[in-house]
């Protein structure tokens, strides 16, 4: 119980501020995660030197890696604080590293705004269309694999992983990211989304849109979900493909 | 427009050149890559001839050049050869331009094949400047084009062998193309949406390893045997060059 973990944070006090390092040492607790450590740190945040600074600002909410909200970088490596176990951490490594996300602009400390995902959600319109006052009626049942291929699809949590770890979602480039182009094949694979398949297409053969990929492959390794990130891909690259040789020749 | 854009008319008209190209700029960036892919395969299995014999290769490049006294070399070299990698050199800058590599951070494989196919399009194009520089009539008005069709064995041989740093340069140009092709053509493949599923991937994977390494053997043998080819002299070459002739009229 007299176990003590270091914990150095890269804080940053305003968007437009320079960043800057910081340690705190606390005891390591039973089944603690790093949300866990933000907690305590906020109760007593003295740095390793005794000096008495701001608690660490950072981002959490459903606590069991659903919400996607407490996204950063820990080790290195961007995933939710909420699943990162101190204890499994600390067999990687003495000490832990947390970093706010670094494609996101920075709010404070570990908070980033996230927006730019929102955004790539709206380009692709992952939705199903119910604006209106006509009757739609039911949309057509799916069948069971479409069902089973389809689902893991749905557990995207708009964590923002996979586009942190993408090396072509970046500052030059209006890539709208792995999760958009995996959340567009979604929604034209339920028959409730076909309404917008064509506009979907659209988008995603658009600038930034699937040609942007460079075929890294980090979003389907670092994706919490376990989501096929690059299946979608594939599929949106085959999608494209003839979608857009059709509206050629149906010009 | 069609019915289903009847939402964003606004939107629709104020598509950019950018917007409305660049799918189609990085798709041909793909095709061209894929047409200097089955040049190189050519290039690269000719010019291992040379370990058969010098003849051999002699013989090849004569072939070759029966599409000369058509007319038809020249404006199939550029049609074919350099039009397409000019454009995916080119346009290659400006996707490099656009990437940020972490593979330090993400040090997983493919990742790291990402990174490398960056760096290596670097080498490869610095290597090709050099190569046409070296070898082709390009080169002739820098003081280069040291590969005559006419004496193909025995000039190659003896550019080869002019400086002691072509070997390596060659060696290196030969392993950068060789990753550079087989890594494009297994994302050329994802990107086409031919391999889809991961499986099919790592299959197609192992494939283009397969014509990675065959192809980087080949490109080495090619120039171990021209720095290796006892160059004949003078006289001697024209006896072998009658020769040749003669077997053929």
């Amino acid at each position: 119980m007299s176990k003590k973990v270091k914990v150095n944070i890269k804080r940053q006090d305003s968007p437009d501020s320079g960043s800057y390092w910081q340690s705190f040492e606390l005891p390591v607790e039973d089944g603690m995660n790093v949300t866990t450590i933000l907690l305590r740190i906020a109760a007593t945040p003295t740095t390793v030197e005794g000096e008495k600074v701001a608690p660490v600002a950072y981002d959490a909410c459903c606590l069991e890696e659903v919400c996607g909200a407490c996204s950063m970088r820990i080790n290195g490596k961007v995933r939710q604080a909420c699943s990162a176990l101190v204890h499994n951490l600390l067999d990687e490594q003495p000490e832990i590293t947390l970093e706010p996300m670094t494609k996101f602009p920075r709010v404070r400390d570990l908070l980033v705004d996230r927006r730019r995902l929102f955004e790539g959600l709206k380009r692709v319109k992952a939705w199903v269309p119910v604006d209106g006052y006509g009757e739609r009626g039911k949309p057509d049942r799916m069948s069971q694999p479409d069902q089973e291929e389809s689902y893991p699809l749905s557990r995207c949590m708009s964590c923002g992983c996979c586009m942190e770890a993408c090396p072509q979602y970046n500052d030059k480039d209006d890539f709208v990211g792995p999760h958009a182009i995996s959340q567009a094949i979604l929604f034209n694979t339920i028959p409730a989304g076909k309404p917008l398949e064509d506009e979907r297409l659209d988008a995603l053969a658009a600038a930034g849109g699937i040609a942007a990929c460079g075929n890294a492959q980090n979003c389907v390794k670092v994706c919490p979900k376990d989501i096929p990130l690059t299946t979608s891909i594939a599929k949106a690259g085959r999608a494209t493909t003839f979608h857009t040789i059709k509206r050629f020749l149906t010009r | 427009m069609s019915s289903q854009s009847a939402t964003s008319p606004q939107a629709a008209a104020a598509i950019s050149p950018r917007e409305k190209y660049y799918f189609l700029a990085r798709r041909l960036h793909s095709i061209t890559g894929l047409m200097f892919s089955g040049f190189v395969c050519f290039h690269l299995l000719v010019n291992a001839t040379i370990l058969a014999s010098g003849e051999s290769f002699e013989f090849c490049v004569e072939k070759i050049h029966i599409l000369e006294h058509m007319g038809l070399l020249v404006p199939v070299e550029m049609a074919t050869i350099f039009f397409p990698i000019a454009f995916h050199a080119l346009f290659g800058i400006v996707i490099l331009l656009t990437s940020q590599p972490n593979m330090t951070d993400y040090a997983y494989g493919g990742n790291i094949r990402y990174t490398l196919q960056r760096w290596s399009a670097v080498v490869i194009l610095v290597f090709l400047v050099m190569h046409i520089w070296h070898m082709h009539w390009l080169g002739k008005p820098f003081g280069g084009a040291q590969f005559d069709p006419e004496n193909a064995t025995s000039t190659a041989a003896s550019a080869m062998q002019s400086w002691a740093l072509w070997a390596p340069i060659y060696a290196l140009g030969v392993l950068a193309t060789a990753f550079h092709l087989a890594n494009g053509v297994w994302t050329a493949l994802i990107t086409w949406g031919v391999t889809i599923g991961p499986r099919s991937q790592k299959v197609s994977g192992y494939v283009c390893a397969a014509l990675g390494a065959f192809l980087l053997v080949a490109g080495l043998g090619a120039v171990r045997g021209f720095m290796t080819y006892q160059i004949p002299a003078d006289g001697e070459e024209a006896a072998v060059v009658e020769q040749a002739n003669g077997d053929d009229h």
